[in-house]
């Protein structure tokens, strides 16, 4: 394990050099901390800006709330799927940086012909840009639920710390950074530019935008069962990337194949 | 004692044959060149023996290891130098090297030790701090080659050493690489610098795909050529042809102005012989040297030629 704490501190090294990623890493989740807050003090403070908001306690997921709870409500459970975007796209930028760097410097042939094996310059690779995923992730979610507290009702706080979300936060986030680092491996084995790895890679958000929309939308209703069927099905896919990502990740693969 | 062997040695990349067949022996301390033009395999025979790509046939083992099967105990004996540095741009000196000093297990001051040594001895101690993106060609190179012997391999790959690097870094660096001769490693240098590969190589092996000739380099010439000596002479007549004529170890006479190129086996033994007879028979000899094809003739006449050895 010793080689894969050299690659993760390698890659930190280098990520910690690059403000690109350092800007990205650090404002995405500073702003799914600060406009949720905002808008709930504002909804809390402005009678107005609820206007026309009152249709909404005709979803059944709403019945029997105050419009305003039932506008603060659908406005946390829209923020909080931002929150899970973060472990998609962060590991997307480290991980197309890191390996696509990597072959633009030409730096993996003499690391592929040192001791550490593939797996662990994999799993090096794929910690360096999880980890750091993860705690912002977590990070950015302590801080929302504290401030929170401040400017949220029992009732609208009570959704934000819900077992539905926190099994979301917990389970599925980490599952997220699997899907988007194994991902951004397969994307950087066939591209040489690290803006069109994280175009591509953005596209992974699609899907999870649709959720986003669909519920807020009253189409799909937002629940912990739900939310566990989709870690498992998260689950399964990561298994696949994963597969691919490692087949791909060969020594003779990455020397020959990789573009 | 033979420290790297190779038994048909075969690579192919889908239906692209890399090399084929290549069957060698690298003494021990010794330093072997590979040379060859483009696409002739030089880089997959060294990928190969660095266990980064697997033969497609044959069988090769470094250090008693066999490929395939001791890859890890392979890698931890072996140094390479890739054709391009490959280093990490925005970190500094002594981290590009510590990283890998830790790849290779070297722990606390053994590894501090051995990052020193290096930068110092390439005369980089005093930038280590500095990221070596803003370092020129040659620094770079030196940092790719003691990121190479950070760890003390017995064996080095190094592949095109110079290429690209000005003349005085060139230089530096092949002077870098005459050390390490002394030193005992063994190292096998893919160049395109004939005159590089002749003053460094012990042996030399001439391929294209396949290994056309493994010789010396002295041993290459004579065999593409013979030895053949020079005589100036201050007035050159047709008795003093006649004279060395019929010397009976005479191979072959060519006359050119006032000189005689004249083909020997033995120069050694059979010079002296040869100029007494020449004063005996009234020639004024200014000088006498040997004629050195240079490396280039013989590889072109290899490379050209293709034959198998």
């Amino acid at each position: 394990m010793n080689r894969v704490r050299v690659i993760i501190d390698k890659e930190w090294a280098e990520v910690l050099k690059n403000k690109m990623i350092l800007y990205t890493a650090g404002l995405m989740p500073a702003l799914f901390v600060v406009i949720p807050l905002v808008m709930l003090y504002m909804t809390n403070k402005e009678k107005g800006s609820l206007r026309g908001m009152e249709s909404i306690t005709s979803l059944p997921a709403f019945a029997g709330m105050d419009p305003k709870s039932a506008a603060q409500i659908l406005l946390v459970n829209q923020f909080m799927f931002y929150f899970l975007m973060i472990p998609l796209i962060v590991p997307i930028f480290i991980a197309s940086y890191s390996i696509i760097g990597e072959k633009q410097q030409r730096s993996l042939e003499p690391l592929l012909a040192t001791p550490i094996r593939v797996w662990e310059l994999l799993l090096g690779k794929v910690l360096a840009a999880a980890l750091p995923a993860v705690a912002l992730t977590w990070l950015a979610f302590a801080v929302y639920a504290v401030l929170a507290r401040f400017v949220a009702t029992d009732l609208v706080y009570g959704v934000i710390v819900s077992p539905m979300w926190l099994l979301a936060l917990i389970v599925l986030a980490p599952l997220f950074t699997v899907l988007s680092v194994s991902l951004a491996v397969i994307i950087s084995s066939r591209v040489n530019d690290v803006r069109l790895a994280e175009q591509i890679g953005g596209l992974l958000v699609l899907p999870f935008v649709a959720v986003s929309i669909a519920a807020t939308a009253g189409k799909i209703l937002l629940d912990f069962q739900m939310f566990a069927l989709g870690a498992l099905a998260v689950a399964f896919l990561d298994v696949a990337v994963v597969y691919v990502g490692a087949k791909l990740f060969q020594r003779e693969t990455i020397l020959t194949k990789w573009k | 004692m033979a420290i790297i062997q190779t038994e048909g040695l075969t690579k192919y990349y889908g239906p692209t044959l890399g090399v084929e067949d290549l069957s060698f022996q690298v003494e021990e301390g010794e330093v072997f060149g590979f040379l060859g033009p483009n696409g002739a395999g030089k880089t997959t025979t060294v990928r190969m023996l660095s266990c980064l790509v697997a033969p497609t046939r044959g069988r090769a083992s470094v250090n008693g290891h066999r490929i395939g099967v001791e890859n890890q105990a392979i890698r931890q004996i072996i140094g390479i130098l890739t054709e391009s540095p490959g280093l990490y741009e925005k970190l500094s000196a002594w981290k590009n090297l510590d990283i890998y000093a830790r790849l290779y297990g070297l722990s606390g001051q053994l590894r501090e030790k051995q990052v020193r040594r290096y930068l110092e001895m390439l005369g980089l101690w005093e930038r280590r701090n500095e990221t070596v993106g803003e370092f020129s060609k040659g620094m770079k190179q030196k940092m790719a080659i003691a990121r190479a012997l950070i760890h003390e391999p017995r064996v080095l790959f190094l592949d095109e050493p110079t290429a690209a690097l000005d003349p005085e870094a060139a230089r530096v660096v092949r002077h870098f690489i005459a050390e390490l001769k002394t030193e005992g490693r063994t190292i096998l240098l893919c160049t395109h610098n004939l005159d590089e590969a002749d003053r460094l190589c012990d042996r030399i092996g001439v391929m294209k795909q396949h290994l056309i000739q493994v010789d010396t380099p002295a041993n290459l010439r004579q065999r593409l050529y013979g030895r053949k000596i020079v005589v100036h002479l201050k007035a050159l007549t047709e008795p003093l042809v006649a004279a060395v004529r019929s010397l009976p170890f005479i191979k072959s006479i060519e006359r050119i102005d006032n000189q005689l190129v004249i083909g020997l086996d033995n120069p050694e033994e059979q010079n002296p012989i040869l100029v007494l007879n020449l004063v005996q028979a009234g020639g004024q000899v200014q000088f006498v040297n040997e004629l050195r094809h240079s490396l280039e003739e013989v590889y072109f006449s290899l490379i050209d030629g293709g034959k198998a050895a």
